[in-house]
């Protein structure tokens, strides 16, 4: 008894819903109780929260803005598709082959993430968004002009698509194999390493992080599981088709972060879900110009929260009036060792995070700028 | 505080679950239909619009006209219409909403790309789809497909019949868009038809390059003769950037993707000089009877606008789903009001495949072949002449 | 001589990108963000010039609607949604550009429809040279923003505000205490890039009639390139970027083999030069400070 009041619930609470969801589904898929349009939302919906997610890791933790997201879904779709059509004659459409798919999409995903993580060494802020862009773009389009032999071309590549009955239940597995992984990067000391990229990468690398490993690190196991959900997306439609994967898409996902909170993988999430469900339902609902009227509110919500959350001026009002404080009590986020340490040492209060623009306001000035600009490579 | 975490846990499954509730599902969706059901996914809304739009007003006009004459044995007809934006992956939804609200007979999807994935998923159900102007080759790749348009392939070979015949041994000039599945299909049929004697310049154009075509235009400025399978849209911004930088004695060809080009809004194709000819299977402006009356008919109703071949070929689509279902009730097949999807699908494939034939707007005597393509004949439709 | 033609399309398509170059060079040098909005103000000006000729038929009158229009418009974006963002993360001031650009789209969208507009300005014939055809708009094109680079050089090498923005750009905070109105001097910015972009919509839209709400997104994206490229934050490079780029795109259209891979091909550019020389061709070397 004592054991299990020690576990933090509040660490694993995502797990736990997930999984009573599966469950529940899993029981009424099985009782012939699901149309078939909830569980194709059943699978975008796992989907979308192993894109937003694993987003969430770049964009969240490390601090880097990725626009190139939906380019290693393209990746992961395209391959995964490929090695399920050349493996259906040998072990048909069942579990192997979506297994081996998984994987070597995944793995191509992580490949991809690497090249793009190499830029992400030298570049940062907006110029790596705008690398993160290109890549998408370049992959799209190769993907697009491709033969009609090996990926379709034009048309797209025509995939098997697996039983809807249980690939929904397959998703939501990957979806929680997806949290473990991630989750626990973040709450480890890898976590706080990359926690403290994001806010200063120069005193970060002062303090012996290698900066280089970590960077890398993410961006492949972000595109890893971006790969994935690629491949679990050429499972659930019959064809994939290059026009999906463009920058557009990589948008949509960032909104789904920012609307959940970066930082917040549950609010990932939720985001995630409820995006997914509102563009389902409302695609068969709004009709004609009015369809126009979700993507006006997907933008004047993304701007709002942005100009709410990082506002220097808003500070105190937040301070003040925080969403956050009130769901604490639920989420608990306070204790999340990637925001603030929670070993046993009772180290609550002191915060592993420099408030960077705290200090940087008495703004200590080096004299760095008049050395000349070649020194650093001769460091 | 604890109490209050787990009371918002299960609050947050109630709701999620919620979610869902209501949609207890139904093993045979058409068990309480009170008419007979024709669903379609289009581009209703965004650029192609125009096709979705004209395929939605016409295949409704035809409706009216049936059920006001009476229906089927007094059945009526009922239209849904769902909007894909001419987004593959937004079909697999509209698919299974048509297929909850009932629907037992289809017109498949509107534009090609979108249609590649409908094929798919009705042949999982068997529901029969006829559709009016998805020309991919592979639409009608299994059994339940069947097409009123030309497919791709056919429109190539006939466009390069054309040109084998009329400018043997001389340049003509292509202009396709590398990443859109109808127009890269006709043109690889197109160039494989093409006689060897005759030499061609092809040219591109991709999705985010469509609005300044100045690198194309000087590459088939010296062109007698420009084949151009992609849509009208982009069509009119190259006619008129090309106005005085093309010879005015050359011919623009296009496929169906040209129709509509005519009444764009802002576009006066007068202004243009050279000579725009399409391959259609619908002229507006013939003088064949069926054709004038379904001409009035829709300008009166939704103007000319819209007025062009998607339409009329989803008003001949219309009247041969419901003239293949009255043949069949004549030679003695039941189909009551809530026949499965499935069920009728298999008496409309007997039917489309074993000699039936149709006389439409579109065309007299249209007949089937087994593989779903349209056998009628195709018209070379000057829209406008060369000015002289 | 095909040579010559090709690389005078090049240099057609590059100066639609250069102006539109020039706008993101000022805005990114002096600002220090990313305006992801700039290639949908240039929407924006397109429709204002689209309504004014509907309205009066007059295309410069159009030019000058779209002008004053848009400087209001890029002056409103720079109050209501970055300055609240100064002092913020760079990347809560790129996803907020994001934000900006995906509004006036969708309100363009709501407002138009997506069904493209045709717009026809203005025929300007040929330039006869030889046996070489040159189109008018490509000389004015040319011409206007050879214009414009030179007199927004002037504009920040000889006057007082321009001296201040290169001080803004330079370091704000010593701008501030040498008595300069940072928050004037940005505002300046955006009104300039706004008008720029106002100048590339029409002559975007000389060249190629069709108006939609996505007019300004990808050759925003590219004209961003052609920035980076020649290095931002420097207005001859721009100028020299988007003629690159210009040039590279003619190029790449005029071999059918590599022709559907034009994007990739620029792209691929992109981040090449941003790997091996990040401040670009003109750019100056930035050093990082604590």
């Amino acid at each position: 008894m004592k054991q299990i009041s020690k576990i933090k619930w509040h660490h694993y609470i995502n797990y736990i819903v997930i999984a009573i969801l599966t469950v529940v589904f899993a029981f009424m898929s099985f009782g012939g109780m699901l149309d078939s349009s909830t569980l194709y939302m059943l699978e975008k919906m796992a989907i979308a929260v192993m894109l937003a997610v694993s987003l969430s890791v770049v964009v969240g933790f490390l601090g880097e803005l990725s626009l190139g997201h939906a380019g290693f879904m393209c990746v992961g779709a395209y391959l995964g598709g490929k090695i399920s059509c050349l493996l259906e004659p040998f072990f048909d459409n069942g579990m192997v082959t979506l297994l081996i798919s998984i994987i070597i999409g995944g793995i191509a995903a992580a490949a991809c993430g690497i090249i793009i993580g190499l830029p992400a060494l030298r570049l940062k802020g907006d110029y790596l968004a705008i690398v993160t862009l290109a890549f998408g773009e370049i992959v799209r389009s190769l993907f697009m002009n491709s033969s009609s032999e090996s990926f379709g071309g034009s048309l797209g590549l025509n995939t098997p698509r697996y039983d809807k009955n249980s690939l929904f239940i397959i998703a939501l597995l990957l979806v929680l194999v997806c949290l473990a992984v991630l989750q626990n990067i973040i709450r480890s000391k890898h976590g706080r390493a990359i926690t403290s990229i994001r806010d200063n990468e120069i005193a970060s690398r002062a303090t012996g992080i290698n900066v280089t490993k970590y960077k890398l690190a993410v961006f492949s196991i972000s595109a890893f599981f971006a790969g994935i959900a690629g491949v679990l997306y050429s499972f659930s439609n019959y064809t994939v088709q290059s026009t999906k994967f463009s920058y557009n898409y990589s948008i949509e996902i960032l909104v789904m972060v920012v609307l959940g909170g970066m930082g917040s993988i549950n609010g990932s999430i939720i985001a995630a879900t409820l995006i997914t469900y509102l563009d389902i339902t409302l695609q068969t609902k709004l009709t004609g110009n009015l369809a126009v009227l979700q993507d006006l509110l997907y933008s004047l919500i993304l701007i709002v929260l942005v100009i709410y959350n990082n506002a220097p001026a808003l500070k105190g009002f937040r301070e003040k009036y925080n969403l956050k404080n009130t769901l604490n009590g639920i989420f608990k986020r306070r204790n999340d060792p990637a925001r603030h340490t929670d070993d046993e040492a009772k180290w609550d209060r002191v915060p592993t995070k420099i408030k960077v623009d705290e200090v940087l306001s008495v703004e200590i000035k080096t004299t760095q700028s008049t050395v000349d600009p070649d020194r650093k490579e001769k460091e | 505080m604890k109490i209050l975490r787990i009371s918002a846990i299960v609050l947050a499954i109630v709701l999620c679950l919620s979610m869902f509730a209501g949609c207890g599902t139904k093993a045979d969706y058409t068990s309480e239909n009170k008419e007979y059901i024709i669903g379609f996914s289009g581009p209703l809304t965004g650029p192609a619009a125009v096709y979705g739009t004209a395929v939605k007003n016409a295949a409704q006009m035809a409706v009216d006209e049936i059920n006001a004459a009476g229906g089927l044995n007094g059945i009526n007809f009922k239209l849904v219409a769902t909007d894909d934006t001419h987004d593959p992956t937004k079909v697999s939804t509209n698919y299974s909403s048509m297929l909850e609200a009932g629907m037992q007979v289809s017109l498949g999807t509107v534009t090609t790309a979108p249609g590649l994935e409908f094929t798919n998923l009705s042949v999982e159900d068997n529901v029969f789809f006829l559709t009016p102007s998805a020309s991919g080759d592979d639409i009608p790749k299994y059994e339940n497909g069947f097409q009123m348009c030309f497919a791709d392939g056919n429109q190539g070979a006939v466009a390069a019949d054309y040109v084998n015949e009329n400018f043997a041994g001389q340049t003509i000039g292509i202009f396709y868009k590398s990443d859109d599945a109808y127009s890269k299909g006709i043109f690889e049929q197109f160039k494989e038809n093409l006689d060897s004697s005759i030499k061609t310049v092809e040219t591109v154009f991709t999705d985010t390059n469509d609005k300044d075509f100045t690198t194309q235009i000087s590459t088939l400025k010296d062109c007698k003769f420009i084949f151009m399978p992609i849509y009208y849209t982009p069509a009119s911004v190259f006619m008129t950037q090309a106005k005085d930088q093309i010879a005015a004695d050359a011919i623009y060809y296009g496929c169906d993707g040209f129709d509509g080009i005519d009444s764009a809004e802002g576009f006066d194709i007068s202004t243009i000089p050279q000579e725009v000819t399409m391959l259609s299977h619908f002229n507006s402006k013939s003088d064949d009877d069926k054709t004038v009356k379904f001409v009035s008919k829709y300008t009166e109703k939704f103007g000319t606008d819209t007025l062009n071949q998607f339409g009329a070929s989803a008003y001949d689509c219309i009247y041969a789903i419901v003239d293949a279902m009255k043949a069949a009730i004549d030679a003695g097949k039941k189909i009551p009001v809530t026949i499965s999807a499935s069920d009728l699908c298999d008496i409309l494939k007997d039917q489309f495949t074993d000699g039936f034939t149709f006389d439409g707007v579109t065309g007299e005597g249209i007949k089937w072949q087994d593989n779903g393509y349209v056998d009628k004949g195709a018209v070379k439709y000057v829209i406008k002449e060369a000015n002289k | 001589m095909e040579i010559i033609e090709t690389l005078i399309n090049g240099l057609s398509v590059g100066s639609t990108y250069a102006m539109i170059a020039l706008g993101y060079t000022m805005v990114y040098g002096i600002a220090k963000m990313l305006n992801f909005a700039h290639g949908d103000i240039i929407m924006v000006g397109g429709y204002m010039i689209y309504l004014t000729m509907v309205a009066t038929g007059n295309a410069l009158l159009g030019l000058l609607a779209a002008i004053v229009f848009c400087v209001v418009l890029g002056i409103s974006i720079e109050k209501i949604a970055y300055r609240p963002l100064r002092g913020a993360s760079p990347l809560a001031v790129l996803i907020t550009a994001i934000g900006v650009s995906y509004l006036l789209q969708s309100v363009a969208q709501m407002i138009f429809g997506t069904a493209p507009k045709m717009v026809n300005i203005a025929n300007l014939g040929n330039l006869q040279m030889g046996s070489l055809k040159v189109p008018y708009y490509t000389v004015v094109t040319l011409g206007c923003s050879f214009v414009l680079m030179v007199g927004l050089t002037v504009f920040v090498k000889y006057t007082k505000t321009g001296r201040a923005m290169i001080a803004v750009s330079e370091d704000r905070g010593a701008a501030q205490l040498m008595g300069i109105h940072v928050n004037r001097i940005i505002m300046i910015t955006f009104a300039i890039g706004s008008a720029l972009a106002a100048f590339a919509g029409f002559f975007m839209l000389m060249k190629s009639p069709s108006l939609s709400n996505t007019l300004g997104a990808m050759p925003g994206i590219k004209a961003f390139t052609a920035a980076v490229i020649g290095g931002i934050g420097s207005i001859p490079g721009a100028m020299t970027g988007g003629l690159l780029i210009g040039v590279v795109e003619a190029i790449s259209f005029k071999i059918p083999i590599i022709a559907p891979y034009t994007d990739a091909i620029e792209f691929l550019i992109l981040i090449i030069i941003l790997l091996v020389r990040p401040s670009g061709i003109l750019g100056k070397v930035r050093r990082e400070k604590v």
